[in-house]
């Protein structure tokens, strides 16, 4: 079977090779014979992939040890749904679902412009297939899934205990999707380039697949966040570690491209700019992979550090260089068609949004490649953690959010002083209302304040931006105000779905302040019937158990949860002891409410027999959740747009 | 022409804050690479505080209070060793032997470090050597 695999792989292989030769082919000579054999190419690596992926899952789930991955990843007392995941636990795996994505979105890329005879698409493909090349040529010679060992083990290794948790089965393969998905706006400006094409058709249709994978990386992201709080037991989710920012990276650089990109379909400006937001998102996707893979960077992330690191640089390297290239020789292509008329205004807005989130995006990159920076022009190694990103990226993400809701009121073009009067009076007014409401709660500090203020601003602009297309459609609109916002939404899902994803990023922002400024902790040794008071919260300990559970055994401290002085639940908090790994596994106990998360550790079970506990209050920490779903919902409704337009062009003769 | 002029001295003006930040940033919350030998062979204080040290944990060595939470225990290079102490709880994977990065200050009157994050690296890839060769 594992001959089977590699087979595939290989195939895969010989499959992207011919698709990028054939696809080239056809666009020199202008045959379609060469283009359509391309395209079948790209869908047979799609199918040749899934077969492989369904050839290791096969072993994983018989636990087949005569296989190194199996052996690698999986015991044979795993529960057979982590024996599923365990495929994207170790680079091989992760590789190979890489490559399934990356040939499904060639694929999909394929079929929905199934209809489109312009070579233009074929042109894009090509792109998809010779990234195709690197995975496959990867999988094929550098690091197969298909390794047979010759003295296959009685048992496995086990899988980490860390990725023993659900949140780890959808993880890694949302934020793949995001990552993987930056190949086709990455596949479009190539093609644009390679074929001298102009137009903002492909802008369009650019601005619909980034805000998908966009979408997919923030919601990766954000189950990354939940995984590391639930998981890792340090009472936080975001500690600033490489892979995080990894993550984060060209998830900023793409939403300046989905910002900036809206300058250039109105104003014909920026083009240039836009190519190299593109090409920057996607080669900081691959940073990201290489970021995870290579161990350059120490990371609580990096589980396998390997050789693949050179590989991914090299091809970093070439296809940045080859982008490079491209835009330098299609200069005239992307000269831009109008000038900027003032700085106040919609344009300018978005001019300096895209300043600071590349400044987000360099700072981030420069305090995470840092060692190997500073090692390089000093010859001292300086590393600098999570003070270093506060301190920076904090005042550049507050900037933004107080942008977020200037932007929008400004118009376009230019802003006139009673336009700047009557959209800033009231957002200002409530920002500073709500500044001042906070302070007596125990609010200081500049940041906080600033956020605060910020967060009331924008809000007050998004309501003042529904109320005032409500207003304007007074006249064709009666009925309940739930419907009429329905519909002003649906008349202009683009504009209303992004109005709802900075409403959600408010969110977002006011989860996190709340979780990182106000955080309460207690800790202490407690015997049965003691208790730990941590702000309005008493927990009592009622007793210590010892459970086995399949792979593992338990040890549960149970606490009775009362919030002043009125009983709320009895929570469970445990450290597993995972046999195989020889390692226990912290496994935090949550209670949760709208206004504040109450998270207890078990730090261990003393000697005398008490239990040495932890407790976290973590103000607002399910507002970062709740704002990440409101996000998703907004990119929903912003992408679903594209429904509209694609009947209105099938229409049109 | 005022326009662009106004438009390139704001542009600047982010980029020099921004730049002020890092630089700033960078001076007052970095940490210096040392190996444990490095730090364990200075025979006088060091002129910065901060340190990122790489190393295992030196087996037999770990003392761990978790009433309070402290842990403290000697790491080492393989040459020399030096005294970490860490206020928290233990983390999981933290054992005798495993690879450990210790961020925090150095104290030369108690040749120790007082660690501020503690980091302990998976020990999976270590194991799985144990598995042999391929069949070829």
């Amino acid at each position: 079977m594992s001959e089977l695999g590699r087979l595939a792989l290989l195939l895969g292989f010989g499959c992207s090779c011919f698709a990028v030769g054939s696809i080239a082919w056809g666009l020199r000579t202008g045959l379609s014979g060469p283009l359509r054999s391309g395209r079948r190419a790209v869908w047979a690596v799609c199918g040749l992939a899934l077969f492989a992926v369904i050839l290791l899952e096969r072993a994983l789930l018989a636990r087949d040890m005569s296989y190194r991955y199996v052996a690698e990843h999986t015991s044979k007392d795993l529960p057979l749904h982590y024996a599923f995941s365990s495929l994207w636990a170790g680079q091989e795996g992760s590789l190979l679902l890489w490559l399934l994505i990356l040939s499904a979105y060639g694929s999909a890329f394929l079929l929905a412009y199934r209809k489109r005879l312009d070579p233009f698409y074929d042109a894009v493909a090509m792109v998809v297939a010779s990234v195709m090349i690197f995975f496959t040529a990867l999988l094929s010679f550098v690091c197969s899934p298909f390794r047979i060992l010759a003295t296959p083990p009685p048992d496995g290794m086990g899988l980490n205990p860390l990725l023993q948790d659900p949140g780890m089965m959808i993880h890694p393969p949302i934020l793949y999707t995001g990552y993987v998905g930056f190949i086709i706006p990455f596949g479009f400006a190539i093609a644009v380039l390679l074929l001298n094409r102009s137009g903002t058709r492909w802008i369009e249709e650019v601005r619909r697949w980034t805000l998908f994978c966009w979408g997919f990386l923030g919601v990766g992201i954000l189950l990354g966040a939940r995984w590391a709080y639930i998981e890792l037991g340090w009472g936080g989710y975001w500690g600033w570690d490489p892979v995080e920012n990894a993550s984060l990276m060209p998830w900023l650089v793409g939403t300046a491209f989905l910002h900036s990109v809206m300058i250039e379909q109105r104003r014909g400006m920026l083009k240039t700019w836009n190519i190299a937001l593109i090409v920057l998102t996607f080669e900081l996707s691959i940073f990201g992979t290489f970021l995870t893979r290579s161990g350059v960077l120490t990371s609580v992330h990096s589980f396998a550090e390997s050789n693949i690191g050179p590989w991914f640089l090299g091809f970093i390297l070439l296809s940045s260089t080859i982008a490079t290239a491209l835009i330098l020789y299609r200069k005239a292509l992307l000269e831009s068609e109008n000038r900027m008329e003032a700085i106040v205004s919609r344009e300018g807005s978005f001019l300096f949004n895209n300043v600071l989130f590349v400044a987000l995006t360099f700072a981030t990159f420069l305090g995470t490649t840092f060692p190997v920076i500073s090692e390089a022009v000093t010859g001292t190694k300086i590393s600098v953690s999570a003070p270093f990103f506060n301190r920076v990226n904090v005042p550049i993400a507050l900037a933004l959010l107080l942008l977020t809701g200037a932007g929008p009121v400004l118009s376009w073009k230019r802003a006139t002083a009673s336009v700047l009067k009557r959209n800033f009076i009231l957002p200002a007014f409530m920002g500073v209302l709500a500044t001042a409401v906070a302070i007596p709660f125990g609010a200081s500090g500049v940041y906080p304040l600033v956020c605060i203020f910020a967060a009331a601003f924008v809000t007050t602009t998004i309501v003042m931006e529904f109320a005032r297309g409500i207003q304007a459609r007074k006249d064709l609109e009666t009925g309940a105000l739930p419907s009429q916002v329905a519909h002003l939404v649906q008349k202009n899902k683009r504009r209303y779905g992004g109005y709802i994803i900075h409403g959600g990023m408010v969110v977002l922002f006011i989860g996190v302040l709340g979780s990182s400024v106000f955080q309460k902790e207690a800790h202490g040794p407690l015997k049965n019937g003691q208790a730990l008071a941590i702000g309005p919260y008493t927990l009592t300990l009622r007793g210590v158990t010892e459970q086995q559970r399949q792979n593992a055994s338990l040890t549960t401290a149970i606490l009775d949860v009362s919030r002043g002085g009125k009983f709320v639940g009895t929570q469970h908090a445990s450290k597993a002891f995972y046999s195989k790994a020889q390692q226990p596994m912290t496994e935090v106990a949550l209670h949760s409410t709208p206004a504040e998360d109450l998270y207890m550790i078990l730090g261990g079970v003393n000697e005398d027999g008490s239990a040495s506990i932890q407790a976290y209050i973590n103000p607002l920490v399910s507002y970062v959740w709740v704002g990440g779903l409101i996000m998703v919902f907004g990119i929903f409704i912003a992408a679903s747009d594209k429904m509209r337009l694609r009947r209105e062009e099938k229409l049109a003769p | 022409m005022g326009k662009s002029i106004r438009l390139i001295v704001l542009s600047l003006a982010v980029v020099a804050a921004v730049g002020y930040l890092i630089l700033t940033g960078v001076k007052q919350t970095g940490m210096q690479y040392m190996s444990v030998t490095e730090l364990a062979r200075l025979d006088r204080a060091p002129k910065s505080e901060g340190f990122r040290l790489d190393g295992t944990v030196s087996p037999g060595s770990v003392v761990y209070d978790q009433r309070v939470p402290r842990l403290q225990f000697k790491m080492t290079d393989g040459k020399e060793k030096i005294a970490v102490v860490y206020d928290g709880l233990m983390p999981d994977a933290f054992a005798d032997g495993r690879e450990v990065v210790v961020e925090g200050a150095y104290k030369h009157q108690d040749r120790a470090i007082y660690a501020s994050k503690l980091v302990t690296k998976c020990p999976s890839k270590y194991e799985a050597k144990g598995l042999g060769k391929d069949k070829s």
